[in-house]
């Protein structure tokens, strides 16, 4: 599958990858050099493959909010939920954003490999509630723009967005008009590099004027999928697929805040029963030396198995090693422990996720 | 992607130049595009006796970690100690970015190795 930027990808001389099915740009240029381009100025990532998901209805907020651990129907329209999809046995299916456009109408953003299962799982769970869903994930492009300069950058491109807070959205069919897909199109304040950011959700004629107008702006790159997972990961921000896959709870993914415990949700008898009782928890890990984690590394403390990475790369923020992964709960922060790597064991300290 | 005449290749994409008895060996630019940016090279130690096929040493990139495999079979004589430093190198030039060298036993080894022709094919697959 192709995204409807795949043409601006070949005409950057992108290096592509094929990210469960879709033929994505990994890098451009350099990995290191991409990533440190969104640390210091501002870059452009198209995350099209992801997909789009409209719930709508007279019960649409009671439904999300039972599909969900967070209670939507506490967030103001106009509000971007980062959230997970629980399984009966509390575990996460996928993470996601969920975008209150009304209290009758909410946009959700399931990962690219999870859409379909995500999609499938949600009329599965419609049961009496009276909402319609629709997937329009083929009808959808987005661009995330990320950087410190990209309010600065924003003001040629949609100057009234730099008045969005923090996780908020707002209607931008007026920029980009399409039949049907008015109330879809959107700009909201978030994005996944832990830096200042948008992400434009518009529709597909829209995205590659777009993506051209964006980098006629000459702090802005455009940054492949390399990048964004060694940004992510310095972030400590979790990829569905891997550092998750139906085996973790929010608590133990580390994003318990995600839970309103004062509503009912998909998994809440399991979790409340597993919530005190969670024997490893994600944790970030800094290498002391030349060794560089990664996914499926053990980690040991004298000898003693503690845990398992899920994320490992070279930081190109810290110029070393890091990683990610479920570690035993009870063992501090700060403690030295041995990375089994491929060429040895190395050194590392248990840090909280977020390294940089 | 560049294949260099005059060199011999293997289906695990390190390129020898051969000398006398003497081999340079590195990876190939179509090894070093598939791993992404290189940040730290393993390299075998001087006076390593290496078989063809046995690993030399590993090739770690943002993404990966790779061993590469001796092409021949010898006596290492020196490693490009450069690399250390600025591993970097090897995504710049693959081909002037050599990992070590060796003593070879039986230089008609390489006799069993592709040549250009051969080696821009097997990428091409």
């Amino acid at each position: 599958m192709r995204t409807s930027l795949f043409e601006e990808h070949v005409k950057l001389n992108a290096k592509f990858v094929d990210f469960h099915g879709w033929e994505m740009p990994i890098q451009y240029t350099s990995i290191i050099e991409e990533h440190k381009q969104v640390r210091s100025k501002a870059g452009i990532f198209d995350v099209s493959h992801m997909g789009d998901i409209i719930i709508e209805g007279k019960d649409a907020q009671d439904f999300i909010s039972y599909l969900l651990p967070s209670d939507l129907s506490k967030a103001e329209v106009g509000k971007a939920v980062y959230s997970a999809y629980l399984n009966s046995d509390a575990n996460m299916i996928d993470d996601t954003i969920a975008y209150k456009m009304s209290e009758e109408r909410f946009l959700v953003i399931p990962n690219a490999a999870t859409t379909d299962k995500i999609y499938n799982w949600i009329i599965k769970n419609k049961k009496d509630f009276k909402v319609v869903v629709s997937n329009i994930s083929n009808k959808l492009s987005c661009i995330a723009l990320q950087g410190p300069s990209a309010s600065e950058v924003m003001k040629n491109i949609m100057p009234e967005a730099n008045k969005l807070d923090h996780f908020t959205f707002m209607n931008a069919s007026s920029k980009f008009p399409s039949k049907g897909l008015e109330d879809s199109t959107s700009v909201a304040r978030t994005g996944y590099t832990g830096e200042d950011g948008f992400e434009f959700i518009i529709p597909n004629e829209h995205a590659p004027k777009l993506w051209e107008e964006l980098l006629r702006n000459s702090d802005v790159k455009p940054i492949g999928l390399g990048a964004r997972d060694t940004l992510r990961m310095e972030k400590g921000f979790l990829l569905s697929g891997q550092d998750f896959n139906e085996d973790r709870n929010p608590i133990e993914a580390g994003i318990s805040w995600i839970i309103n415990w004062d509503h009912e949700f998909i998994g809440k008898n399991i979790l409340e029963k597993k919530k005190d009782n969670v024997k490893e928890k994600f944790r970030g890990l800094l290498s002391l030396d030349r060794t560089i984690p990664r996914n499926g590394n053990i980690i040991k403390l004298n000898g003693e198995e503690i845990g398992k990475l899920t994320s490992g790369t070279f930081s190109p923020s810290l110029s070393k090693g890091i990683g990610l992964g479920y570690l035993r709960a009870d063992i501090k922060f700060d403690t030295e422990v041995t990375i089994v790597g491929k060429t040895g064991e190395g050194k590392g300290i248990i840090k909280k996720p977020r390294l940089v | 992607m560049i294949v260099k005449d005059g060199l011999f290749y293997t289906k695990t994409h390190e390129w020898v130049k051969l000398e006398g008895d003497v081999a340079t060996i590195g990876i190939t630019d179509f090894a070093q595009n598939q791993l992404t940016d290189i940040v730290y090279v393993d390299l075998p130690k001087i006076g390593a006796m290496l078989k063809a096929g046995d690993v030399a040493g590993t090739v770690e990139s943002v993404k990966s970690a790779e061993d590469f495999y001796s092409p021949l079979t010898g006596k290492v004589t020196d490693v490009n100690k450069t690399l250390e430093k600025t591993p970097e190198a090897i995504n710049k030039d693959a081909y002037s970015a050599w990992l070590y060298k060796m003593k070879v036993s039986n230089p008609s080894e390489v006799n069993s190795m592709m040549k250009k022709e051969d080696y821009e094919k097997f990428i091409k697959k």
